[in-house]
């Protein structure tokens, strides 16, 4: 492999590859606005600058590709008085409203204006500035912070294939809109938050809930869609508050869709059911589960499981079947339409899957079939487990125990007899496997809401003896 | 190309027909194909615009970002007579300014407005290279040359029309 030198250190790297990422590489950070590993390269923001020997002017890091010998500097004198002029004029019209912007402590802006320009600004004119549009529900524009960088029109043009985003007028007056100023109509329009270096671009949901450095971040997966997502569950004493993506180039590259990123809503809202309950009174764990085991006595039970739970659960239940209830039949449901992963394809060229439930695949690899409505009459008991995410069947059952996350607004709970409260995604650790077949890994990131438990611990409970039927 | 637009006309596309060989590609044709769809209404309307996206066979978008960068390029309709006086370095110092602010007097309105009637709209122009003759001015197509006040009046009376 060809090799370079970038501050002094040799670095390997492939013809192609630019500056950023073999700095990168060598363990140097050149700090960025307008460029994205995901998106084309334009070099506007002129922030990358590096010294190359032999070229006589400063290059954009970005642009440059590396080649064969080629001796890099990315802190000589030159650079820094580039970089220090770059950060002026980029500032020259912003705001410097840091303490009431959301973008605050997660800022590029912020931090390279920190790391490499001056505390001190000669410019004493008014500033530009800018009326804003509307661009829907989920991004709030803020235009007088606008660094013009246009990563949020290059993602909406390569990514989300959608150019909803433009760059009218010029010069000084540019304004980065929506055509018209419209609504954004993208799917993904979570992402252009994600992508503003400043906070142009910032998120509804989340903005002004929570200062970004007081959130503890847990590395997850998103459980939308088969897809399998990688994900940053970000939250703060027990509450999630935000979803964003994370890097990873086999799954889904740098991004997230809308669905996905609000998805952690439902876990958090009123209407969950936090305690158990029998005929739709509030009970104690302990009658709850006797209840729940005299109900089931004798009974000839079909069981389902949701395909948004993980893997070890759905272990867990088949085992616990297999063992208490002989004779009963295990069945997986999930999204209508979707029973197999034949039948789970991409929902768009961008990353939504037609399953919306993660871990399909799982449910498969155990062996465990699809819900079959024609055997329900089968059956006088029916025992559901559910994430919370998959869509729960119609059943026609006298007897029903639900165990999961339920809803009081939208899963009728009313016609369960029995709820055994569980856990959502954001509270278990598990395995999930996505359309590719990759197993990755959920990670716990807030304690179990009210008085709901794991899977494992409401099936040890209904599979301990001495719980004894009939026995206050 | 057969096909004719939601507005514009076939003498549009008769005329980009022309100018097609004499360009390397279509994206090359963004900016006569403005000048020819804005000769059919005097101004590029959200439609106008969508129009020449399709004939080119880029995004509406792109179009809209190119229309707006330049200045003569209407994106909001203007009057029967559009008199773009030059403001910049050479015709300020021979005295654009107190031509445009004897415009705006004259004919009731600010710069960047249209009359009531329809007849004018004023708008300030950077260079239009005529240096030499400053202070200069196009009116629709045509340069108005070595203006002063009394030029600039008497080139608005004549141009009222009829009154009505």
């Amino acid at each position: 492999m060809p090799k370079c030198t970038i501050d002094g250190k040799e670095v390997e790297f492939k013809p192609g590859e630019n500056l950023i990422t073999v700095a990168k590489r060598a363990g140097v950070d050149i700090p960025v606005f307008c460029y994205h590993p995901g998106l084309t390269v334009v070099a506007q923001c002129r922030m990358c600058y590096v010294e190359v020997e032999k070229m006589p002017k400063l290059q954009t890091a970005c642009s440059t590709n590396a080649a064969e010998g080629m001796v890099v500097k990315t802190n000589s004198e030159n650079v820094k008085k580039g970089r220090a002029g770059t950060m002026e004029f980029l500032l020259l019209n912003h705001p410097l409203d840091c303490p009431i912007c959301d973008k605050s402590g997660e800022c590029d802006l912020q931090d390279n204006s920190y790391g490499h320009g001056s505390a001190y600004m000669r410019h004493s004119e008014e500033r530009r500035t800018y009326v804003d549009v509307d661009m829907g529900p989920v991004i709030e524009k803020n235009m007088n912070r606008c660094i013009h960088c246009t990563r949020c029109i290059r993602f909406g043009d390569e990514i989300a294939g959608i150019r909803e985003m433009v760059a009218v007028k010029r010069g000084n007056n540019v304004d980065i809109t929506t055509i018209d100023g419209e609504a954004l109509k993208t799917e993904y329009a979570g992402n252009y938050a994600d992508i503003c270096p400043t906070g142009s671009l910032t998120l509804r949901d989340f903005r002004f809930r929570k200062r970004a450095w007081m959130l503890k971040k847990t590395a997850s997966i998103c459980e939308g869609c088969s897809k399998g997502c990688n994900i940053e569950l970000q939250h703060e004493g027990n509450v999630v508050y935000r979803t964003i993506p994370r890097e990873n180039l086999e799954v889904n590259k740098y991004w997230m869709c809308d669905e996905g990123r609000f998805n952690y809503h439902y876990t958090q809202d009123e209407t969950r059911v936090l305690e158990p309950r029998w005929n739709n009174e509030k009970t104690s764990w302990e009658d709850s589960i006797l209840a729940v085991k005299t109900a089931l006595e004798g009974k000839k039970v079909l069981f389902l499981v949701g395909t948004d739970l993980t893997l070890e659960e759905m272990s867990a239940i088949r085992e616990f079947t297999g063992l208490y209830y002989p004779g009963s039949v295990l069945q997986h449901f999930g999204t209508p339409g979707i029973e197999t992963s034949a039948q789970d394809q991409p929902a768009d060229k961008i990353l939504k899957m037609t399953s919306k439930t993660s871990n399909l695949r799982g449910a498969e690899k155990l062996g465990i079939v699809p819900h079959n409505p024609r055997v329900d009459h089968d059956f006088s008991a029916a025992v559901v487990f559910t994430g919370g995410r998959a869509v729960l069947p119609e059943l026609g059952h006298a007897i029903q125990v639900g165990v999961g996350v339920f809803l009081d607004k939208d899963h009728q709970t009313a016609k369960y007899q029995h709820i055994l409260p569980g856990l959502a995604y954001t509270e278990k650790d598990g395995t999930i496997i996505n359309h590719q077949g990759k197993e990755q890994k959920l990670k716990r990131a807030i304690l179990p809401r009210g008085r709901s438990k794991s899977t494992a611990e409401i099936l040890m409970l209904l599979a301990n003896k001495k719980t004894k039927v009939g026995v206050a | 190309m057969a096909t004719t637009g939601k507005v514009l006309s076939e003498k549009f596309y008769t005329a980009m027909k022309k100018l097609e060989p004499r360009y390397p590609n279509k994206k090359a044709l963004i900016l006569p194909a403005l000048h020819e769809a804005q000769k059919e209404h005097g101004w590029l309307s959200k439609e106008t615009l969508e129009d020449v996206a399709n004939y080119i066979g880029v995004h509406p978008a792109q179009i809209r970002e190119v229309a707006s960068f330049y200045t003569m390029y209407n994106l909001k309709p203007v009057g029967k007579m559009h008199l773009k006086i030059c403001t910049n370095v050479a015709c300020c110092l021979r005295g654009a300014d107190e031509l445009m602010e004897y415009a705006e007097k004259k004919l009731a309105i600010k710069c960047g407005e249209t009359t009531p009637d329809g007849r004018f709209t004023l708008s300030e122009e950077e260079c239009l290279g005529a240096c030499t003759t400053a202070p200069a001015m196009m009116a629709n197509d045509d340069y108005i040359e070595n203006l002063d006040i009394n030029s600039l009046s008497d080139f608005i009376e004549k141009n009222k029309g009829g009154q009505a």
